[in-house]
């Protein structure tokens, strides 16, 4: 049930690139938990570059470090074919 | 929070002429004596990490940066007034390029390592300078950050 948020998210479903959709599915797969995900492609739509902010319980009481190679794991074979990414993880308020 | 986290890093991320008036310890990796191994191995890594207090692979230069992010670690270092660490250019050697990566299992450019141990990226070490832990950090290596001011021994009426 708390896909709906995400499915209905500020967002245009059709305003997504590809590549963001891809990344975006990913994570949903890897972080079943995570309740917030925004994946945006800021190499203009070239699939270059990501900036991947996600919020999930995953990532509790564990150095930012650690939470960022958790999403490193995640999209291995992604990031080989990105130039580079931007990653910004969080934990649920409440 | 991501308002403003955008704007500072926006603004290290600008291609700045980097650095001028100072040049830290630029080393190449590799050089040297002993043989085994090469320049992306664990044990020469290893040692390159721990040689020094503050270690950072970039893209370039401190004085040339070629790429933004690892632009934006020299920033940050400068704006702290880190000057004595060593900058190793993982574009001069695709063994330490790839090797580093393997090494810290991260994989982008610029990583960054305070007393042998890896910290992160660009983005990880924006984080620790907007929240002051950076300043810790290198307090903790004794370094003293610049953005601390003045020495507090004056005595005041």
């Amino acid at each position: 049930l708390w896909q709906l948020p995400l499915r209905c998210a500020r967002r245009t479903f059709a305003s997504q690139t590809e590549g963001e959709l891809r990344v975006t599915q990913i994570l949903r797969e890897k972080f079943p938990r995570a309740t917030a995900i925004k994946v945006t492609d800021i190499s203009g739509g070239c699939g270059a570059m990501y900036e991947i902010k996600i919020e999930s319980e995953d990532f509790k009481e564990k150095r930012t470090v650690q939470q960022h190679q958790m999403v490193n794991q995640a999209l291995k074979e992604e990031i080989k074919e990105m130039h580079g990414l931007r990653i910004f993880t969080s934990v649920p308020r409440h | 929070m991501s308002g403003s986290l955008g704007r500072a890093a926006a603004a290290l991320l600008r291609w700045g002429r980097g650095g001028g008036l100072w040049s830290p310890g630029v080393r190449t990796a590799g050089s040297g004596a002993g043989g085994g191994g090469g320049s992306g191995s664990t044990e020469h890594l290893d040692a390159l990490v721990k040689k020094d207090k503050v270690v950072v692979f970039l893209k370039g230069t401190p004085e040339q940066p070629q790429c933004g992010f690892s632009n934006a670690v020299v920033q940050i270092l400068r704006l702290h007034g880190v000057r004595d660490y060593a900058a190793y250019n993982v574009l001069d050697d695709p063994d330490l390029r790839q090797g580093i990566k393997d090494y810290s299992n991260w994989p982008t450019i610029p990583q960054v390592y305070l007393n042998g141990e890896f910290v992160g990226g660009c983005d990880i070490l924006l984080q620790m300078h907007q929240n002051g832990d950076l300043v810790e950090e290198l307090k903790k290596l004794g370094v003293r950050s610049a953005l601390l001011g003045e020495d507090k021994d004056q005595d005041s009426k």
